[in-house]
């Protein structure tokens, strides 16, 4: 490695860097290790094991593609696709359904019951049960509930969902609207004031 | 959770540098990434190509065919469109069109785009492709070179062919070979089958005994009158036009000049009917049919009649 600070480096260049040098992929590993892993498990991969094994998985992906590493998507965008692929890949695999998980601690939750991007949601209760939202979140479609996932819960832009999902941004806002519909069609009367 | 502890970041980090060294694991290049991207916009153009190239056929059928004499092979222009349509083509532009957006939505940033504006681009392409190629006369080339390449792919060509070398239900297609001492009534004529046939030419225009007698290949339109002793009786001769020098106005001309001509038999028909009437009906009771000019009952002229 070079005397420059790691650390000082956008994605960007510690990507340049590491396709001249493979040691400063750790650097990449350090800074997406525990973001990643989130996601994994929010994702429905619930033993830790099983966690480091996709984990793994991921970064030699990323390692083995990193020339295909587009830099007009950002680099989070990128590595967020390997991770939800991988993912899906190794439910496929296993030959298993995402598990449920404790998907958000309750101030996130909360964050995520009041954001109000779309008049037509409800307007939730700030005080429902978190456990209840997330058993909830596992049982509507995987498809409405990864964008869930990466909207309130991972903190993606439209764009950036679009990118890791690699769908149209205009399905974004169709799958959230549908995604937070059913939801709310999951959720108990007592959980749930329209 | 511990996914913030140190330990089990360094633990991977230093787990996948390890694999990495030990395995001799190395980024694809970009030249591999490249190549795909490649392979995947060639696909792309292809599809959108071989899609111009059905539509320029599909477009050289339904404009030449909208002029086609089909008042003399079928009941209506539907029933007429339905069996000279290239199918095949509609189905491979349909096969095409789903390669494209197939392809599209592979290539990098295909997916930031919906189907059905992939779809409606490439189909809009194609067309505008299709249409060019088609003013340059590609899409009769291409359905006639395929047409004599494979025997098995039934060209506009073959399909006209067909449609016209029908001697039991009045139809012919060649060219006169040869007077007879009755020049006036019979002419000898050799159908595309080889077949040589005596044509009564009694009912038949001035202008179509001329391009009957120029000896280039015509179609016939009459009534078989005797299949052993190959005797046809014609009602009217248009030209053959399925080749690439005819303009849409030329097949236009030929439609109109088609329908003036069963509208002026049929008027002839009408006044020779209302001779007869008059010389026989009274005395005789009832009209001989054999005297009735034969053209009066050819399926096409009913046809035009009962439609007018």
């Amino acid at each position: 490695m070079d005397a420059a600070s790691p650390q000082s480096l956008t994605d960007a260049e510690i990507v340049a860097k590491t396709l001249a040098d493979k040691q400063f992929f750790g650097e990449i590993v350090d800074r997406y290790e525990a973001k990643l892993k989130r996601y994994v498990a929010r994702l429905g991969v619930r033993n830790p094991e099983d966690q480091m094994d996709v984990l793994q998985d991921v970064f030699l992906k990323i390692y083995k593609n990193l020339n295909a590493f587009d830099s007009s998507l950002q680099f989070s965008s990128w590595i967020y696709r390997i991770t939800h692929n991988e993912a899906i890949s190794w439910y496929r695999k296993k030959n298993v359904r995402p598990e449920g998980h404790l998907i958000a601690d309750s101030e996130e939750l909360i964050g995520f019951l009041s954001a109000k991007e779309d008049t037509q949601d409800a307007d939730f209760d700030k005080t429902i049960n978190a456990t209840e939202v997330n058993t909830a979140l596992f049982k509507i479609d995987n498809k409405y509930r990864e964008v869930i996932i990466l909207r309130f819960f991972e903190h993606k832009e439209y764009d950036e969902i679009s990118d890791i999902l690699k769908i149209p941004i205009g399905s974004v806002g169709t799958l959230l609207h549908r995604g937070k519909k059913q939801l709310a069609g999951e959720l108990n009367s007592e959980a749930i004031r329209m | 959770m511990n996914e913030n502890n140190p330990n089990n970041n360094s633990n991977l980090k230093n787990t996948l540098l390890h694999k990495i060294e030990e395995e001799h694991v190395r980024p694809h290049s970009r030249m591999f990434f490249k190549s795909r991207e490649c392979v995947i916009w060639t696909l792309w153009l292809l599809s959108v190509v071989v899609g111009a190239l059905a539509v320029a056929i599909s477009v050289f059928v339904v404009t030449h065919r909208q002029y086609a004499l089909y008042e003399a092979t079928h009941a209506n222009w539907l029933t007429f469109m339905v069996e000279v349509l290239p199918f095949i083509w509609v189905i491979v532009f349909g096969l095409m069109a789903y390669l494209a957006v197939y392809n599209i939505k592979h290539t990098k940033k295909g997916y930031r785009y919906s189907v059905a504006t992939i779809l409606a681009s490439s189909i809009v392409l194609s067309f505008a492709a299709g249409s060019a190629l088609q003013f340059f006369g590609l899409g009769y080339s291409i359905d006639a070179i395929l047409g004599d390449q494979m025997p098995t792919y039934m060209s506009q060509e073959k399909i006209e062919h067909q449609l016209w070398q029908q001697p039991a239900e009045g139809r012919l297609i060649g060219r006169q070979v040869a007077a007879t001492v009755a020049t006036s009534s019979v002419v000898v004529f050799q159908d595309t089958a080889g077949s040589r046939w005596r044509i009564e030419i009694q009912e038949l225009l001035p202008a179509d005994i001329q391009l009957l007698a120029s000896g280039e290949n015509v179609r016939l339109l009459g009534q078989n009158m005797n299949e052993q002793a190959k005797v046809f009786h014609a009602c009217g001769v248009f030209p053959w036009m399925m080749h690439r020098e005819v303009t849409m106005q030329q097949m236009s001309e030929q439609r109109e000049s088609f329908l003036i001509r069963v509208k002026e038999l049929a008027e002839r028909t009408e006044g020779s009917i209302n001779n007869l009437e008059k010389d026989l009906f009274v005395a005789t009771g009832g009209i001989d049919r054999k005297t009735m000019p034969v053209c009066a009952n050819i399926a096409a002229m009913r046809r035009v009649a009962e439609r007018n």
